[in-house]
């Protein structure tokens, strides 16, 4: 059964691969953004302090450029489980031997797959050639990234998903949508370094699992988080995934038994 | 192998008042109506049975199929498919059944149907020589060779119906559900379908349920049908009985050459009964319809007592049509 997913994970690459000018365009879009992103943060530099909170200028492109690159990936599935159930397709996915929200999972990581050749590698490109931004500080903080990126991409695919099933219930998630994007870019830290937040929002913070998705795995990077520390937050962020997980479960099967009980 | 015993199934509905005060009041307060979709409906049918579904919309059919498909829990009654209860065992039940929608689309719209076919291998998990096997096969019977390599976007509706009843039984499915198989097709696709569904079922044994509004699709494939109506079912045989029992019923439409205030000929008074057509109704008033009864007198009797009475131009003999047969139910009953 492994393999069927694995299948599916394929198929979905393949379908992006179908799209030629949008596989291009989302590149060079890509791309486009990092220089944005570059020069905006050199003119912030240039015409101000030295330091924001202690994050010199390379320190701040660093973080921003590994920032947008987890960034990218904390979206999931549930845009196209809300479409399906939107367009009734839900029904006919229900009569799959598989299971959805696996297959939904298979996909979304299908597709990142495709984003990662599109837009990750030109901005690694990019980052390490023309930007020069720092490497991390250890080897220990180089190997303990990829976990931790893992974790938070999952997280984000999870809780993407959640805010899919929603749509049984509200059938138009557009609104829900555009909040989740905003929360997300704000929260993540994906729009600025977490610590430049006000010192009571960053409390707040802490106690939602949205730091998880982007800061934690990128402060990992920069060696903000090191040591001890580190793991701690690796551990609440497994702690995260387990938690969003069995929601996301839950919450599917309660919006199963809507479904077949009450048709939908 | 289906075996449906009392099955009920009812709906609750939101009920909304009507305009703007009604959104808003829906927004607080929701009331709701039970809509009865099937109720209390029985039958069984045999391995590689080919049985036709039929009924108005809204008349039950897709809830019940939606029950033997396991997406629907009925609120009450037995449903088994090949011994298993579909909606507490879904994936075991998803992975015998096969089916087509003829409105909606199972295979992937922008990569090559070939793609398609080779996920559908996994997720069935259908060994490789029986998918080449049966792949060659379907190509065959249903000229699927040049679209292999074609996304289901660039087909026309006769393609993309071809190679959805190629997917549909690409696992070998123990039972499956055809929902207007032909809808909207030309007449040489819906014979090469009609072909391939009576291949299977003579190859494999597949059985097959198939709901339809094309009557012709009944009579190429069914050897049985099931009438339901407002939830409940009407008739349950053989085709060919309901011909019989209902087909005895025979219209005749003359031409006359003029008419001039026509009564039914002496001889014919008790047996013939006058009826409006359609042709009459277009305002073809030298046309008379008379519809008699097959086991009281003859349709030679009827035409000779006219043509010695009147002077005929042209005549038309009704078939029996199978349509005409469920008209006549669903507007009277039995």
């Amino acid at each position: 059964m492994i393999r069927a997913y694995y299948e599916i994970a394929k198929s979905q690459v393949k379908l992006d691969f179908a799209y030629g000018a949008w596989f291009w365009s989302s590149m060079v879009s890509s791309i486009l953004q990092m220089l944005v992103l570059f020069y905006f943060w050199r003119a912030v530099y240039a015409n101000g302090p030295s330091e924001l909170h202690g994050y010199k200028l390379d320190d701040m492109i660093t973080y921003m450029v590994v920032a947008s690159m987890i960034g990218g990936y904390t979206n999931g599935a549930g845009g196209k489980l809300a479409e399906d159930i939107r367009g009734g397709l839900v029904a006919i996915e229900l009569m799959r031997p598989y299971d959805q929200l696996s297959k939904l999972v298979a996909l979304d990581l299908g597709g990142k797959f495709g984003y990662f050749l599109r837009n990750t590698v030109p901005i690694l490109v990019l980052a390490f050639l023309f930007f020069h931004i720092n490497l991390p500080p250890s080897w220990g903080a180089a190997a303990m990234f990829p976990l931790s990126t893992a974790l938070g991409v999952l997280i984000g695919a999870q809780f993407d998903l959640l805010v899919g099933i929603m749509a049984f219930y509200t059938v138009n998630i557009w609104g829900l949508r555009v909040l989740r994007d905003a929360v997300l870019l704000f929260f993540t830290g994906q729009l600025v370094p977490v610590m430049l937040f006000p010192e009571w929002l960053q409390s707040v913070n802490r106690f939602l699992p949205f730091q998880s998705m982007v800061y934690v795995p990128v402060s990992i990077y920069t060696g903000a988080l090191r040591g001890a520390e580190a793991w701690v937050q690796v551990g609440i962020q497994a702690a995260w995934l387990l938690g969003v997980f069995l929601l996301v479960r839950w919450t599917w099967s309660r919006a199963m038994r809507k479904v077949t009980i009450f048709g939908g | 192998m289906i075996d449906v015993q009392n099955l009920s199934k009812q709906y609750q509905i939101a009920k909304r008042d009507p305009g703007l005060a009604g959104a808003v009041k829906s927004l607080f307060s929701r009331k709701y109506e039970t809509k009865q979709a099937v109720q209390d409906i029985s039958f069984q049918i045999q391995k590689g049975e080919m049985v036709g579904y039929i009924g108005a919309n809204g008349a039950g059919k897709s809830t019940t199929i939606k029950m033997l498909s396991g997406i629907l829990t009925p609120s009450s009654g037995v449903v088994r498919v090949n011994g298993i209860v579909p909606y507490e065992n879904r994936r075991r039940n998803a992975s015998q059944i096969g089916a087509v929608f003829g409105q909606r689309t199972q295979l992937f719209w922008d990569i090559p149907i070939r793609e398609s076919y080779h996920l559908l291998k996994h997720i069935y998990q259908v060994p490789e020589t029986e998918f080449q096997q049966r792949l060659e096969m379907f190509t065959d019977v249903l000229d699927l060779g040049p679209l292999l390599g074609i996304p289901v976007r660039q087909m026309s509706l006769g393609q993309k119906m071809r190679a959805e009843l190629a997917a549909a039984f690409l696992h070998n499915p123990a039972v499956v559900f055809l929902d207007e198989p032909t809808i909207g097709l030309d007449v040489a696709v819906k014979d090469r379908i009609r072909a391939f569904i009576r291949e299977m079922n003579r190859q494999q044994e597949t059985t097959v349920i198939l709901t339809t509004h094309d009557m012709q699709d009944i009579e190429e494939i069914c050897n049985r049908i099931i009438i339901i109506d407002g939830g409940k079912i009407l008739y349950d045989g053989a085709l060919q009985a309901i011909k019989e029992r209902f087909g005895d019923k025979r219209t005749i439409h003359f031409d006359l050459e003029k008419n001039d205030g026509f009564t039914i000929p002496y001889a014919l008074a008790t047996r013939v009964e006058q009826v409006v057509s359609h042709r009459e109704a277009a305002g073809k008033s030298n046309s008379i319809s008379l519809s008699f009864n097959n086991a009281e007198i003859t349709a030679a009797e009827v035409i000779s007592e006219m043509m010695q009475a009147y002077t005929i131009r042209d005549l038309t003999i009704d078939e029996v049509h199978i349509e005409q047969i469920v008209k006549d139910i669903y507007e009277r009953g039995l």
